[in-house]
């Protein structure tokens, strides 16, 4: 049954480019000058592209949030290390750094990691419950700082970030494709690199500790790992929520096994969820394409409460 | 060989004792007395530069070699992950020996849960499965909080032949169980609000006149066991 399922998605994944508002003949896929060419190549093709692995990232993201706080709410967008990212981008648009968004998203979200994991240090593991209180909180001091920079930005640089925090998909090149590419694919080395290690942490800090891990190094790493890759997806893609959260705990009750385990099916289906979510996006609009994470709020919201309703 | 040096923290008072090569010790003290806390301690989870094992600081061991000295079993398994399965959680603990996690299972009667995650094992089965992962990780130095705490009767007594037995090397076995305490005949550490208060044999603490200055007239020894009169 995993098999079909799997067949299917990636089935759907490599279709999806073929797909949109304008159709395209495959016969002029190999010729350059037509229309339909750039369009796949440059286009579609790219926007499937950084679909799919901005997905994997926040879904991977999550479960080793999850994993390392220790919190099945913890993902890199409820501990604001999102909104950290999206309000180093909105800085950049505002006070002229637009050739280097990504790194101020990048800083964004590593800054957000640090106060969180300087306070992680001081509290105790059932004390989590606290670091997600400091989590919301953190999302409202940046809200507030990033209202200052509407305030203080003109309606161009306004508009760019209020379509920058609805997120979307879209860049014209496969070169634009790159950072991301290797960003989802670096986490996920270094984290199954960790393996051995995150299944320990994933009894008790204690449990691994007596085990020979060093807990706070292997910490360390793995949320500057995340918070690196959260930061690079963020700049290009916006913030798209959801995607953390449910895609981790959707898998582990498909699959009933320990979080390490399913690190790759989460990858993979992390994408496939922000593909078919982009491919909804660009297919209902009749003249533009709705932002993508309207959809996958709207999609990913109900079927979670389907799912948490349906455990109890 | 395991040795604390003036310790002190915001429980705990100028703990200083050292446990000798093959020597077994039991922790008693009442509830809130720092038991516990000394566990901690002892086998670095709370970091201080006051313990030492053959001579070396504790904290200036590196982490694998430590896992070869010092093992501790706390009093409750403490687990995240809902699906890590009760041989899946025994297998991270085989460190140094050759024995299968198959085994001690078979010897401790969980090979039927073996499948099922820890989480959904009962409290007993749960101390069970803590005690056979101190088998597995077969430390110099094992510390058990509470290791009868949970167990009906007839596992009680599993559990001290366990530890009765040869499967550790040396034990620091906290407990409140006063007979357990007596029926293993180690040595006594006692501890009163943070202080040791008593540090000596066996035979002298389960003396009739300690039990009175101890436990006032409520424990007494009955033949060869100790009761609690409630």
């Amino acid at each position: 049954m995993r098999h079909i399922v799997f067949i299917f998605a990636l089935g759907i994944i490599l279709l999806a480019p073929f797909f949109g508002q304008i159709p395209i003949e495959l016969y002029n896929l190999d010729n350059p000058t037509t229309v339909d060419y750039k369009l796949f190549w440059d286009i579609r093709l790219p926007r499937v592209m950084v679909a799919f692995f901005a997905g994997a990232i926040l879904a991977l993201g999550g479960l080793l949030f999850q994993s390392l706080f220790k919190n099945p709410m913890s993902t890199p967008y409820t501990l604001g290390v999102a909104s950290g990212s999206t309000l180093g981008v909105a800085f950049a648009i505002v006070f002229g750094f637009s050739s280097m968004l990504s790194l101020f998203g990048f800083f964004g979200a590593l800054f957000t990691v640090i106060i969180l994991f300087a306070l992680t240090l001081k509290l105790k593991y059932y004390e989590t419950n606290a670091l997600l209180l400091v989590g919301i909180a953190l999302a409202f001091f940046y809200n507030a700082a990033l209202m200052i920079l509407f305030y203080l930005s003109d309606e161009s640089q306004s508009f760019e970030i209020i379509r920058f925090t609805m997120g979307s998909v879209e860049v014209v090149g496969l070169e634009q494709t790159l950072p991301i590419v290797l960003a989802s694919l670096g986490l996920l080395m270094v984290a199954n690199f960790y393996k051995k290690e995150l299944k320990l942490l994933l009894t008790s800090n204690d449990y691994a500790y007596l085990k020979g891990v060093k807990v706070k190094r292997v910490n360390t790493i793995l949320l500057v790992a995340v918070s690196v890759s959260v930061g690079v997806s963020v700049s290009i893609t916006g913030p798209i929520g959801f995607v953390g959260l449910i895609i981790p705990h959707i898998i582990k009750t498909i699959y009933k096994q320990s979080a390490e385990q399913l690190m790759l099916p989460i990858f993979f289906y992390g994408g496939f969820f922000l593909v078919v979510s982009d491919l909804v996006a660009r297919n209902l609009g009749s003249s533009s394409d709705i932002p993508i994470g309207i959809i996958t709020a709207l999609l990913g919201g109900p079927f979670f409460i389907y799912l948490i309703m349906r455990q109890k | 060989m395991l040795q604390i040096n003036n310790y002190s923290n915001a429980i705990l008072q100028h703990i200083s004792f050292e446990l000798e090569e093959h020597e077994n010790l039991i922790v008693l003290g009442s509830n809130g007395a720092g038991k516990s806390t000394l566990a901690k301690v002892l086998c670095g989870i709370t970091p201080s530069s006051n313990v030492s094992i053959y001579g070396q600081k504790l904290q200036n061991i590196p982490s694998k070699e430590r896992t070869k000295l010092i093992n501790y079993i706390p009093a409750k398994l403490e687990i995240f992950d809902e699906y890590i399965t009760l041989e899946e959680y025994l297998n991270l603990s085989r460190l140094y020996t050759n024995l299968e996690a198959k085994n001690i299972l078979k010897l401790l009667g969980l090979e039927k849960l073996k499948n099922k995650p820890c989480q959904e094992l009962s409290s007993g089965e749960q101390q069970l499965t803590m005690l056979a992962t101190a088998v597995l990780h077969n430390a110099k130095i094992t510390i058990f909080d509470e290791p009868t705490a949970n167990l009906d009767p007839k596992k009680s007594r599993d559990v001290f032949s366990l530890l009765k037995g040869d499967m550790y090397q040396s034990k620091i076995i906290i407990t409140h169980d006063l007979n357990l305490a007596y029926r293993l005949g180690y040595k006594i550490l006692y501890i009163n609000k943070g202080e040791i208060t008593f540090f000596d044999s066996s035979k002298k603490f389960f003396h009739p006149l300690n039990l009175d200055k101890y436990f006032g007239s409520s424990v007494k020894k009955v033949e060869n066991f100790i009761v609690v009169d409630l």
